[in-house]
């Protein structure tokens, strides 16, 4: 029960934050898998940001080829993420990791064979929060 | 022998000594680097100039991981060295003690031989140069610099014709050795063993010495499988560097640190190293040996890491083959927010 209220309170501040510093939309917390509505390990939030966040490199290299669009338009369409919001006291496992990918549905863009991503959302005593593209697996960095 | 394809190849002797793991032919670092993704780190100093530690030579210390790795892909095999050529050498009878004495000076005179004739050959080059300069001036026949390039050679002269312009110099008239049949041979000590080493039964992999290996071997055993090349991570405070290729040739892709399934690990570390990582242009990586829950069965969501499991399984018996347990592995990047 005190995990579940902790959870709780990590994800609102999380929503609170991406909500009213980063600006994203459609944002809403989740206690329940969506693919097998098991309770989730901690609640998540999901949300819309305001352009796309992650570029995966193998597409960054297609968008450098293609000189048809060369501002990458195609590509800034924003995708839902999902964000786990942590806190920095808090010790974490690979099994925990892998808990949390495992309940999570396969990736929603056009590359469903893509290892799944999430968002680490890390706050911090003075409530500062930083965020980190975690990968379920070996994928490259981008280019940048 | 690099030119034999990998199955006629014999396995590859790595040389534990003093706990490390040793590599003395060069034949084999090309080898295994070529096809097998093992760059590891030369450890030996240069002799001609030893005080300098940025350009080392043989031998390479491999890690132990990568000794491991190549144990269970069956294409090395770790010996101790100071036990087997304590056993070897007293094995030796009379006779094949001999015949390896004699190959040895054999060895020493045919490389005397060599040095000699390249001597002459450019005893012979320099010879040419200096009369060529004589034609052009021939009033400076005593200048000290032709003196001095003609005595310090001291190896048999072929034609004496530049002395004769020289006979106000004394020089003895040196006795004119064609072919120098008749040397004594260079003293050799041979960089490998390979001679040693008994010709008919190789040592097996059941001879091969335990490796100590450190409990992120699953990690690199697995990145291993699937081609990526591993050196020490110091450098970027993990436990691998890894690339997508060959050194030379690509930038490190990940910082890997190996982690146990179960073992904690402190947001502070994974905030710090991905923020490390994404500054470098790298992911930072964890990961670790997969630890079933016995009371789980595989799902769905599984299957590419169970895939890997069958992988194993099949061809853990193949010469290369994938060797690594179950390993998951995650991968970290500043989110750019």
């Amino acid at each position: 029960m005190v995990e579940r209220d902790h959870g709780r309170q990590l994800a609102d501040t999380v929503l609170d934050n991406l909500k009213y510093q980063h600006d994203w939309t459609e944002l809403q917390i989740l206690t329940h898998s969506p693919t097998n509505s098991e309770l989730f390990m901690r609640p998540m939030v999901s949300g819309l940001p305001p352009r796309r966040l992650y570029v995966h490199p193998d597409d960054q290299i297609a968008m450098l080829k293609s000189s048809a669009n060369p501002d990458g338009k195609i590509l800034d369409t924003p995708e839902v993420e999902w964000v786990l919001p942590t806190h920095i006291s808090e010790k974490w496992t690979l099994k925990k990791f892998a808990a949390v990918f495992d309940s999570l549905p396969a990736q929603l863009s056009a590359h469903p064979d893509r290892p799944k991503r999430i968002v680490l959302a890390t706050i911090h005593g003075d409530s500062t929060i930083v965020y980190y593209l975690l990968h379920d697996g070996l994928v490259k960095p981008r280019q940048n | 022998m690099a030119s034999l394809s990998s199955d006629e190849r014999p396995l590859v002797r790595v040389s534990k000594v003093a706990g490390r793991y040793l590599l003395f032919d060069i034949e084999d670092v090309m080898y295994l680097r070529r096809n097998y993704n093992i760059c590891s780190v030369f450890v030996g100093t240069i002799p001609q100039n030893p005080q300098q530690n940025l350009f080392m030579g043989l031998p390479l210390e491999l890690m132990p991981e990568e000794a491991q790795v190549l144990v269970e892909k069956k294409v090395a095999c770790v010996i101790d060295d100071a036990t087997f050529h304590l056993n070897r050498l007293a094995a030796f009878d009379e006779l094949s003690r001999r015949a390896y004495v004699q190959s040895l000076n054999n060895q020493g005179k045919q490389m005397q031989m060599a040095v000699i004739e390249s001597q002459n050959r450019n005893k012979l080059n320099q010879q040419g140069k200096s009369k060529k300069k004589k034609k052009m001036s021939k009033t400076d026949l005593e200048e000290p610099k032709d003196m001095s390039s003609n005595n310090d050679v001291n190896g048999p002269i072929e034609a004496d014709e530049s002395n004769i312009l020289f006979d106000s110099t004394p020089t003895t008239p040196k006795p004119t050795v064609k072919l120098p049949v008749e040397v004594e041979g260079y003293l050799l000590t041979p960089t490998t063993s390979s001679f040693l080493l008994p010709s008919s039964p190789r040592p097996g992999l059941d001879s091969s010495a335990t490796v100590d290996i450190p409990a992120s071997y699953p990690l690199f055993a697995h990145l291993h499988d699937k081609g990526y090349y591993m050196m020490p991570g110091l450098r970027f405070g993990c436990d691998y560097n890894v690339y997508p290729g060959d050194p030379l040739r690509f930038h490190s892709h990940f910082a890997g640190v190996h982690f146990g399934w179960d073992e904690e690990i402190t947001m502070m570390d994974l905030v710090g190293g991905g923020r490390l990582g994404t500054s470098v242009k790298k992911g930072y990586l964890i990961g670790g040996a997969v630890v079933e829950d016995p009371d789980i069965k595989d799902t769905d969501t599984d299957t590419g890491h169970s895939n890997s499991r069958d992988q194993v399984n099949n061809q853990s018996r193949l010469k290369g083959g994938p060797v690594a347990p179950p390993v998951r592995t995650f991968c970290l990047e500043w989110a750019g927010m």
